[in-house]
């Protein structure tokens, strides 16, 4: 430490400074001036022609969110019901336990539950859903609003609703197309017994403070304040206006509480503002902010046939799997779905769990916490992909406000006795995670000590694809820590036949499978090599920690890489020639080197035998599992550019599913069935599809783009990629027809050389940034 | 309600679709003289639902002892006040008027049962003159056999029928009958045996009642065999009624058995189709148990309803949302199937205590003019979702269409014109709303919530939809399995392809149509119970449709699944899965 702070230093202190709440009172936005409202694009409008049951909301409700204030809405005509977010409300706390077998507890009150904020309810009790026609529902992708329509007794009638981000609340706004008058009731209740109040406040037992305020306003009627609820008599237009939140900041310092904060205090004060302003202008300046991000990107996968635009989302996804003919405007659909997703879940606040921003109760299975062996990773794979580089960075956020709590944690609890994955070796430093985290500093399930690479190995992809300086050196301490932590782990050994010394990975659980003890799991090797060659060249990048970074990479050399089993032909995954496991299972932890690693490339670069053991581990995983098990499947598929087979699993995850089975509800929402019978939402697979679909057009590391690497046959006719970040640091347009690119822009977003190759032949592109080159001619 | 420029199809098209529309029910002859007793189905109360109900205060003397003379009468008063202009008209008395609160029964020295004196302490003949008093008219119940308590050792005499007693009316085994099994079977071979039917039917006739509920009939009420066959007993009531000179109304229950209904429709004036649609629990009915049971058993006995005999679904107890234990949309969706599948209407509600939507469900006139005019009973012509679409072909040209989604959750339906057999435009009424919908091209898709519906008049102006017939026994056809050709009566050229079990498959060739896209197929078929089959085309992805039963393997319906063909030739594969498939007669392919 210097004593008088350098520049950077002085940054890195405002940053943390500046660790605000994630509910906090912002400076009056900016208004579009005369924005003109966008049209409607019917290419990124959901259409459905039934409202969600309100007791099916997960799977039939329509989502809107302003990264951190989200809902489900009905669209009920007769009774609009939205299940309302805020995505730091969580239950539980630090977690600073181990029971006697070694795990975190895992309860909703130690180590927490994502649980829903508040229900809102708006009643209309003369336009029930048996009294109106012509109902139609859209999910406007684009621009990020809700809209309902139906007829009543000859009137039309129209309902939006959309969160906004710079008037940080959600907004209902009510009207018709002449004589129609809206007569009825608003109410808004807590989750966690509070009565209906048009505001309430309240703590959680774990401290937190929450609070969410309502406020409406109308024209040609009444709109009163009736005890606990807000009635309105009469009126032709109608707008409710909702925000909440609570005291939640991001500072394990300060225990993430604001004590200062009043959350329905502040509530009451957004309510009251945004109401100051129009419908009208409240829907202008939420639209201009959230097409600002949706439009950095676009896709167009070729063009679908009038029947299938004629029918609504739900018929075209059940028309998909039932014909078994390609809907490519469909597939664009839902892969900008997932953007939509991560626009309206992953800004400002808390990252992406399992659930996104998005709860049908204060259950969520496994917490809607953030899974750190498969699931968090998973939910940033399409950020940068689809162009909404600036959605990943709550993830980024989110490890470095944990960072501390995490590194204390790891030195508290890690080589206790209880933990069967302790180090060996005696030592212990840097910092790891548990399999689950919450946003308390806290862990829940089992440690999990690779887990600390995966998330610095995505942390540094978001580098690979934007080349911000400012985030490396965010992350940077991430990483150190990281590299610190598996320096104290590794274990020495000797391999048969080989008569070098090896580091091996300690005794660990390759993710969810076979045995709990196995040292050298592939999955930790794979993940701990890639962590050391991503901290040299940050090392390198930031000119830090010269000494410390020779030492990493000299430990990186000795690293053991997997051999392929002589028994099964597999990529091994346990430096064991036998499965240990299920052929079938979920999890591809063995092939993390094939995606999202980029160790094992079938190039010529790496060995045949390597490749081709995972070919065949990847063949024996089968084609059939999970939302999220496909998608990583379908870019395993991409890596190794087989259209056919990626494509097949994209087309599995479209299937709609029925009474709980695997596959996409009528709101788009990836299920995942727990049991027959039932199943869950978990986002991972929405996100995760688009980042498959995206690496079938194209494949980048730093130095080297590859178009349309495992362009299926469903797409080829024509279509392109606008927008798409590449690692190496550019941007890319690619236009393609009859399965060849006809032109490929590449900006440069601060690389500099990359190689840019199509079925085998290359060129070489140099570039500064901000610089652009127009590339054709690839047919001949 | 309808103007005659309604109905504006150029003649000729008229006779197409009359000609192809086969699969929609068409008005009966109107030729056949009316009959003197239901020409429509009856309408009224009864009071079963709130005796066997739970409901709170309902019962307070025990089970069933909702039933007593003050009761009755307060429900008369109700009926007289809100529900007679309507066209509401039978009071009816259910089981237990012989019975005290212990349900211990009361016989008078005949054998015959006498009513409780605590429940009705003046006598039946008193609450059939008060019912009587309000221009309405009088039911009453009784279960069929002699029922055990009546038997007296075999000593008890008969009345009006020298040296006859009980023992000389049953079995000399003295074998049970009925559905409860309550009663000993009468033995209609012995001469005494219709003597103590006339002698029944003389005590109500002469007490003055309009209505007789005869219940436990078999076959049916869960029974069958020689000893449930109560045919011979509503022979017997139907001879003692004529008997007795009085114009009395005899309808049958439970469940009756559907290879009988010639028998019914001989010798009674509406038969119960199903089992009680009540719970037996803190509500009058539930949903599942078992309001939603009449959507898959109603469709077999379509085609035996009409004037003079009707099908019976039981109580329609939609007046009370909080009584009946039914969402709005529920009580909707009970309503309407009720009224098109033309079954009595009579409610089992409190008639005191209706609520405004009750009220409204009950009295919308349009809806009782489809139950109680010329129209026929709609048939389900796409029942194979949950989201079904029942229809059936006015005598004016227009159509019923009733839209249902029986799911769990709201829904779009979508009635295509197509499965009435015509293309093009056609205006629709919304008869619960009584609203003008507009004119839809083609088709109409409505938002339905759970368990909701839409009630429909659609009148054409469209034209008539050229179909293609294909027969399943066609030799240019491909049989699976064990799928083979049978003679088959019923069918179109006389043959059908059966035997589509466990894999057997049938696949029709040379499917051609102009254009490539979705087409609503007609598939006539056989099925003596609802069964399933996969239906595909070109080997692409099955669609699995349940078809609901034919009511016997002799006879013929038809449905409606939607097909994806491409232009020019397909083939339509019919494959039974790992299940048993309906017998298939043949399909009809819209040309365009």
């Amino acid at each position: 430490m210097t004593p008088a702070p350098s520049r950077r230093g002085v940054l890195a202190l405002t940053a943390a400074l500046a660790a605000l709440p994630t509910f906090t009172a912002t400076a009056a936005p900016r208004r579009p001036a005369d924005a003109p409202a966008l049209d409607a694009d019917p290419r990124h409008r959901l259409r459905w022609q039934a409202p969600a049951d309100e007791h099916s909301m997960i799977e039939q409700g329509l989502p809107v969110g302003n990264g951190r204030l989200g809902a489900l809405a009905s669209n009920d005509p007769g009774r609009e019901v939205l299940l309302v977010t805020d995505a730091t409300l969580w239950t539980g706390g630090l977690n600073d336990t181990l029971d006697a077998d070694g795990q975190f507890p895992y309860g909703r009150q130690d180590f927490g539950s994502f649980t829903l904020l508040a229900r809102l309810t708006v009643d209309i009790p003369d336009h029930d859903l048996s009294a109106v026609s012509g109902y139609r529902r859209t999910l406007d992708l684009a621009q990020g609003v809700n809209e309902t329509s139906y007829v009543r007794s000859g009137v039309t009638y129209r309902r939006q609703i959309f969160a906004s981000r710079p008037d940080d609340v959600i907004v209902l706004h009510f009207d018709q197309s002449g004589e129609g008058r809206y007569t009825g009731s608003i109410t808004l209740e807590g989750t966690h017994g509070e009565e209906p109040a048009v505001s309430f406040g309240a703590a959680l037992p774990n401290g937190l403070r929450y609070g969410a305020a309502i406020a409406a306003y109308g024209s040609g009627g009444s709109v009163t304040v009736e005890g606990t609820h807000i009635g309105f008599t009469g009126c032709r237009e109608l707008t409710v206006v909702l925000s909440g939140g609570t005291n939640y900041t991001p500072d394990a310092a300060a225990h993430f509480r604001d004590p200062s904060l009043d959350p329905q205090q502040l509530a009451r004060t957004k309510v009251r503002t945004a109401a100051r302003h129009s419908a009208n202008t409240l829907l202008r300046t939420h639209t201009a902010d959230h097409h600002a991000l949706f439009g950095q990107w676009d896709v167009s996968l070729g063009t679908s046939s009038a029947e299938q635009r004629s029918l609504d989302t739900w018929e075209r996804l059940r028309a998909r799997a039932r014909d078994g003919v390609p809907d490519p405007e469909l597939e664009a659909q839902y892969l900008q779905f997932g953007r939509y997703l991560m626009i309206a879940g992953s800004r400002g606040s808390l990252p992406l769990g399992l659930q996104g921003l998005w709860l049908d109760g204060n259950d969520p299975d496994w917490m809607g916490d953030y899974h750190t062996d498969i699931n968090i990773q998973m939910n940033y794979w399409a950020a940068d992909r689809t162009g909404l580089p600036q959605c990943f960075d709550t993830l980024t956020d989110y490890c470095v406000a944990q960072l501390p709590s995490w590194t204390d944690l790891t030195r508290r609890l890690f080589n206790d006795p209880r933990n069967r994955y302790r180090n060996s070796t005696g030592k212990n430093a840097g910092w790891t995670v548990a399999i689950s985290t919450n946003p308390f500093g806290g862990g829940g399930w089992w440690w999990h000590p690779a887990g600390n690479a995966w998330l610095c190995n995505s942390l540094w992809e978001h580098y690979e694809f934007t080349a911000s300086r400012t985030h490396l050196e965010k992350i940077y301490p991430l990483l150190k820590g990281a590299c610190e932590f598996w320096e104290a782990r590794l274990l020495t050994t000797t391999l048969p036949g080989i008569s070098r010394e090896v580091l091996i990975a300690d005794s660990d659980w390759s993710p969810e499978h076979g045995p709990l003890d196995a040292k050298g799991i592939t999955y930790a090797q794979e993940l701990v090599w890639t962590l050391f060659g991503n901290y040299c060249a940050a090392a390198a990048e930031l000119r830090k920690d010269a000494e410390f970074a020779a030492t990493i990479a000299g430990l990186r050399k000795r690293l053991h890489l997997p051999q392929v089993s002589p028994t099964t032909g597999w990529l091994e995954e346990w430096m064991s020639p036998d499965n240990l496991g299920e052929t079938t299972h979920r999890h591809l932890s063995p092939l993390v080197g094939l995606f999202p690693g980029d160790r094992i490339r079938p190039d010529g670069s790496t060995p045949a035998d390597i490749v081709e053991g995972a070919t065949a581990l990847l063949t024996a995983r089968g084609m059939e599992s999970f939302g999220w098990a496909n998608a990583w499947r379908g870019l395993c598929w991409a890596r190794l550019k087989n259209a056919d087979k990626a494509y097949q699993l994209v087309v599995n995850n479209l299937r709609p599913s029925t009474g709980g089975s695997n596959g996409t509800a009528f709101n788009l929402f990836d299920i995942y069935q727990v049991e027959q019978g039932r199943g869950i939402f978990q986002i991972d697979a929405n996100l995760g599809t688009p980042a498959a679909m995206i690496e079938m057009l194209l494949y980048s590391r730093p130095g080297h783009l590859e178009l349309l690497p495992a362009l299926p046959d469903a797409w080829a006719a024509s279509g392109s990629l606008t927008g798409a970040h590449a690692r190496g640091g550019f941007v890319v347009d690619l236009r393609w027809r009859d399965g060849k690119p006809t032109e490929a822009r590449i900006r440069s977003a601060g690389g500099r050389t990359t190689t840019v190759a199509y079925a085998g032949s290359s060129r070489t592109v140099t570039l500064k940034p901000g610089a652009t080159v127009t590339l054709k001619g690839f047919d001949r | 309600m309808r103007s005659s420029s309604y109905f504006a199809l150029p003649a000729r098209a008229l006779l197409v679709l009359a000609l192809t529309a086969v699969a929609v029910p068409t008005a009966h002859a109107a030729d056949a003289p009316a009959p003197s007793l239901a020409a429509k189905p009856y309408m009224g109360w009864s009071s079963w639902s709130m005796q066997s109900s739970k409901y709170p205060g309902l019962n307070p003397d025990g089970d069933y002892s909702y039933l007593t003379e003050a009761n009755v009468l307060k429900q008369t008063d109700a009926m007289a006040a809100k529900l007679k202009k309507y066209g509401y008209e039978y009071v009816n008395i259910d089981a237990g008027w012989w019975m005290d609160k212990a349900w211990k029964s009361g016989f008078d020295q005949y054998g015959r049962q006498k009513p409780d004196p605590v429940r009705f302490p003046h006598g039946m003949k008193a609450v059939a003159d008060r019912i009587h008093a309000k221009g309405l008219k009088a039911g009453i119940y009784l279960p069929a056999g002699l029922e055990k308590g009546a038997y007296g050792d075999g000593k008890t005499p008969i009345w009006n029928a020298d040296g006859c007693t009980t023992a000389d009316v049953v079995y000399d085994d003295l074998r049970t009958t009925n559905g409860w099994d309550s009663a000993y079977k009468l033995d209609f071979a012995k001469p005494c045996t219709s003597k103590y039917i006339d002698s029944q039917a003389q005590l109500i006739a002469g007490w003055g009642y309009d209505f007789l509920k005869l219940d436990g009939v078999g076959p049916g009420s869960g029974k069958s065999g020689d000893q449930y066959d109560n045919v011979a007993d509503v022979a017997a009531w139907n001879r003692a009624i004529t008997g007795t000179g009085r114009t009395v109304h005899l309808e049958l229950s439970w469940s009756l058995d559907i290879g009988h209904a010639a028998d019914w429709k001989k010798y009674s004036q509406g038969w119960r189709v199903d089992t009680d649609v009540e719970c037996y629990c803190n509500t009058l009915v539930s949903w599942e148990n078992s309001v939603d049971d009449r959507w898959d058993d109603t469709p077999a006995w379509t085609r035996h309803a009409g004037p003079g005999g009707w099908n019976d679904l039981d109580s329609l107890d939609v007046g009370n949302g909080q009584m009946d234990g039914l969402t709005k949309a529920e009580r909707q969706s009970y309503a309407t199937l009720w009224a098109i599948a033309k079954s009595p209407l009579y409610t089992g509600d409190d008639l005191t205590r209706l609520d405004s939507y009750g009220l409204s469900l009950l009295t919308n006139r349009e809806v009782i003019g489809l139950n109680q005019g010329p129209n026929p009973p709609a048939h389900p012509v796409t029942p194979s979702d949950p989201q079904q679409v029942w229809a059936a072909k006015n005598p004016d040209g227009t159509y019923t269409v009733a839209l249902f989604n029986l799911a769990d959750a709201p829904a779009a339906v979508t009635a295509d014109w197509a499965t009435l057999g015509f293309t093009g435009k056609a205006s629709v009424r919304d008869l619960w709303n009584h609203e003008n919908l507009g004119t839809y091209k083609n088709t109409v898709t409505q938002a339905l919530p759970a368990h909701g519906s839409r009630l429909f008049t659609v009148a054409p102006h469209g034209t008539a939809l050229a179909f293609a017939g294909y027969e399943a026994e066609s030799s240019a056809n491909t049989l699976g399995g064990n799928a083979s050709v049978a003679d088959c009566s019923a069918c179109s050229d006389g043959k059908k392809v059966g035997n589509l079990y466990l894999g057997g498959t049938l696949t029709f060739r040379d499917v051609v149509v102009a254009k490539a896209g979705t087409y609503q197929i007609k598939v006539s078929y056989i099925s003596g119970d609802a069964r399933s089959v996969d239906v595909s085309a070109n080997g692409g992805g099955a669609t699995r449709h349940k078809l609901p039963a034919t009511g016997d393997w002799g006879t013929v319906s038809s449905v409606y699944v939607p097909v994806t063909l491409k232009a020019g030739a397909n083939t339509i594969t019919f494959d039974s899965g790992s299940g048993y498939a309906p017998d298939i007669d043949r399909i009809d392919v819209p040309k365009s």
